[in-house]
């Protein structure tokens, strides 16, 4: 588990480190109930999360003298007095932590306490399951860890369940909505009740739905605070589905995109970083190299919302005043210089080192971008988003088949220009499926029933994408990379819909573009959440001068079903705007790439080895 | 879904078989790309069996694409050419096959006929 100082977790409008601390306590309560040495067992997508609210040190002083990871193979001997299984409330899960215990049992030995903490909460499901196995009496204690939403920047917060696209569209398991609503609820005893709800989508309406009831049952036992939060903006991935099939171009989104970033860390091809000076070099190379990207890394704060066209001359600008920097010493005539100087090192230490870091990250990353391969798909992208030749079978699409390229980009192609052309016409639809069925195998017929049926490929219906991009102002021409205008840098020339439809929330407000909600799927919700007298945010009165400053408003936005790092950058630069008036706050089922959607749809089929009699 | 379950058999007979009744299935529901798909699916299957016991190399369970793509590197035109016509494989992507197929090969003087 990585330990990182929550720091950059509070410079935000609205402290998020607060939360932070808040899952910290709840976890402790939770550990602290068993009495003794302590082995945590885990449950392997949870790790990673975790590590981002509780660092092992803290763990410790708990008396956690072990952590292993769930597996088949058992637990390793250990001399503690309790061992406690995290893990998310699956019955896959159960199988294994029943598995587990049967071992421990026929080892016997010392005696032991066995718990399950389950996150985010416990289900009957999976209690019945180890009761089934026989297990379930073994069991001293089963408690729930309500972590749901997990704060990784000072405006960021995920939850971190990586399917939920795939759960409320497929298989229509609301489970995950029901976790985002109580997160919300969680904000809100943080926080502050918020006053204005509006959403758009089936999943935003049942969350707003939810929100409300759970807030009735509460019966007005809320904590009097102010509200922090003015808004709260629920957008369901269901109505852009454009957006994430793009290729950012950020530079955060095409890390993303190229090495796929988990739990705000990336894991990179060590190659580049040997050359590193220090202790680094050391290591072995084959290991991959792990960096942790925040805004606690002052550089990447600026580097990660650029488009990645600009990152280039911000990189060799920084170096070059860090070098003038460090020059300084020379011309450090008394002893009070000096000791500035000094002062100053560590921090200037501390930058050249990222600096070394980033420059071999975006080396890496143009390596991708100056493929052959990467600007004929962007272009390709391009057109299709500009409506050209949408309604036929276009040739590179072909040729991609006929290269065997990933079938990933293929399918997503042919996503992104289905949703452009209002749904396909049957023969081009029809050759698509044929063709890719041919090329890639027939395994991958359930992965394209998917498709349709999540409305990701589609047979031509309304058309109602043309409005849509000219009423959105999705498309814009002159698009200044290095010194935006507008939020379409962060795809070069295309605003993602999702954050049009955020930036005309928050002016002139939706009810100027209700014929483009209208277009859009799912209902529309508006609610308003009273709040008493005494606790509302105090307007300043017309007369009063020193007002403008104050009046910035917060809204959160949540995303259901995901948001992509190229979408955050572009609310992050509405958030900057001076005429803006509104910051933001990002809160997400999970953090999304084009390529994380589509591996949520497919299905992968290994077929069995045939008997060759 | 019977599909997925298809994937599971072992044996080729029982693997057409379950396929038989996924068609049937979906016959129900009319949805005629699937089967369509479907059945040129157990066709593939049956050539590449037939193929494996002439050729005595491993075909099963490729895409019909890298099965004409083997074939081609096989120097096996004349199979190559049949799967075409018998699934109807668009002429852009068979050339691509070929071209791909041949370099791998080293055919140059086949290529070089383009």
């Amino acid at each position: 588990m990585a330990s990182t100082g929550g720091s950059h977790l509070s410079s935000g409008k609205i402290n998020l480190s607060l939360l932070r601390d808040f899952y910290r306590r709840e976890l402790l309560e939770a550990l602290d109930k068993c009495l003794g040495s302590k082995a945590l067992v885990w449950d392997s997508d949870l790790t990673g999360p975790f590590g981002l609210i509780a660092e092992y040190s803290l763990l410790k002083e708990h008396e956690v003298e072990k952590m292993f990871p769930l597996q088949t193979s058992g637990l390793p001997p250990s001399n503690v007095q309790n061992i406690i299984f995290i893990a998310r409330p699956r019955l896959k899960l159960m199988d294994l932590i029943a598995q587990n215990l049967l071992q421990e049992e026929q080892k016997g030995g010392f005696r032991k306490e066995y718990h399950i903490i389950f996150v985010p909460r416990k289900s009957l499901l999976c209690e019945k399951r180890l009761k089934d196995l026989g297990v379930y009496g073994t069991l001293t204690n089963i408690e729930e860890f309500s972590l749901s939403l997990i704060p990784f920047d000072y405006d960021l917060m995920s939850m971190e369940m990586d399917n939920s696209f795939k759960e409320c569209y497929l298989e229509n398991d609301f489970t995950s909505m029901h976790y985002a609503a109580q997160s919300l609820m969680t904000l809100q005893t943080l926080y502050g009740v918020i006053p204005n709800i509006c959403g758009k989508g089936d999943c935003a309406k049942q969350v707003v739905d939810m929100m409300l009831r759970m807030r009735r049952e509460l019966c007005g036992q809320e904590p009097n605070i102010t509200p922090q939060i003015d808004n709260l903006l629920i957008l369901d991935r269901n109505v852009d589905l454009l957006t994430p099939l793009l290729s950012q171009l950020t530079y955060e989104g095409l890390i993303d995109e190229i090495f796929d970033i988990n739990n705000t860390s990336v894991k990179l091809p060590p190659e580049k970083f040997q050359s590193g000076q220090g202790e680094e070099s050391k290591g072995v190379p084959t290991e991959p190299k792990k960096v942790i990207l925040n805004s606690s890394d002052v550089l990447y704060a600026d580097l990660r919302d650029k488009n990645f066209n600009a990152v280039g001359s911000i990189v060799s600008k920084k170096a070059k005043t860090i070098t003038a920097e460090f020059d300084e010493r020379h011309s450090a005539k008394t002893v009070s210089d000096m000791k500035q100087f000094v002062s100053k090192l560590p921090h200037l230490q501390q930058v050249r080192q990222s600096l070394s870091i980033h420059t071999s990250i975006a080396e890496l990353v143009k390596e991708y971008t100056d493929t052959d391969e990467f600007i004929d798909c962007l272009r390709c992208q391009q057109e299709f988003i500009n409506s050209i030749e949408t309604d036929k079978v276009h040739t590179y699409v072909e040729d991609c088949m006929g290269k065997q390229e990933p079938i990933n980009k293929v399918l997503r192609l042919i996503c992104i220009q289905s949703y452009c052309n209002n749904g396909l016409k049957p023969k081009v639809l029809d050759y698509y499926k044929r063709e890719v069925l041919q090329t890639y195998g027939f395994e991958h017929i359930i992965t394209i029933m998917n498709l349709e049926r999540a409305g990701l490929i589609r047979l031509s219906g309304n058309r109602t994408y043309p409005t849509i991009k000219k009423s959105l102002r999705l498309i814009m021409e002159d698009v200044n990379e290095m010194v935006p205008n507008d939020i379409s840098y962060v795809y070069s020339g295309y605003a993602p819909l999702s954050i049009r439809l955020a930036q005309y929330y928050a002016r002139p407000g939706w009810r100027s573009i209700t014929e483009v909600l209208n277009l859009l799927p799912g209902p529309t919700v508006e609610e308003i959440q009273q709040i008493p007298v005494a606790l509302r945010k105090r307007r300043s009165s017309i007369g009063s001068i020193n007002s403008t400053a104050a009046e910035q408003k917060i809204t959160l936005v949540f995303f259901l079903g995901g948001v992509t790092y190229a979408e955050i950058a572009a609310l992050r630069f509405l958030a900057q705007q001076d005429d803006g008036g509104t910051d933001y706050v990002i809160a997400t089922t999970s953090i999304l790439s084009g390529e994380t959607l589509l591996n949520q749809v497919s299905v992968p089929l290994e077929p069995a080895k045939l008997n060759p009699f | 879904c019977k599909i997925m379950r298809s994937f599971d058999d072992e044996r080729l007979d029982d693997r057409t078989e379950t396929l038989n009744q996924a068609i049937k299935c979906y016959q129900k529901g009319r949805h005629d790309f699937v089967i369509k798909q479907t059945e040129d699916q157990i066709k593939l299957l049956k050539y590449q069996r037939r193929l494996e016991e002439e050729f005595n190399r491993p075909y099963m369970d490729l895409s019909l694409h890298q099965t004409i793509y083997r074939l081609t590197v096989e120097n096996n035109y004349k199979v190559s050419e049949q799967l075409r016509k018998e699934f109807k494989v668009p002429d852009r992507r068979y050339w691509w096959i070929r071209i791909q197929g041949l370099a791998e090969a080293g055919e140059w003087v086949e290529l070089d006929k383009f």
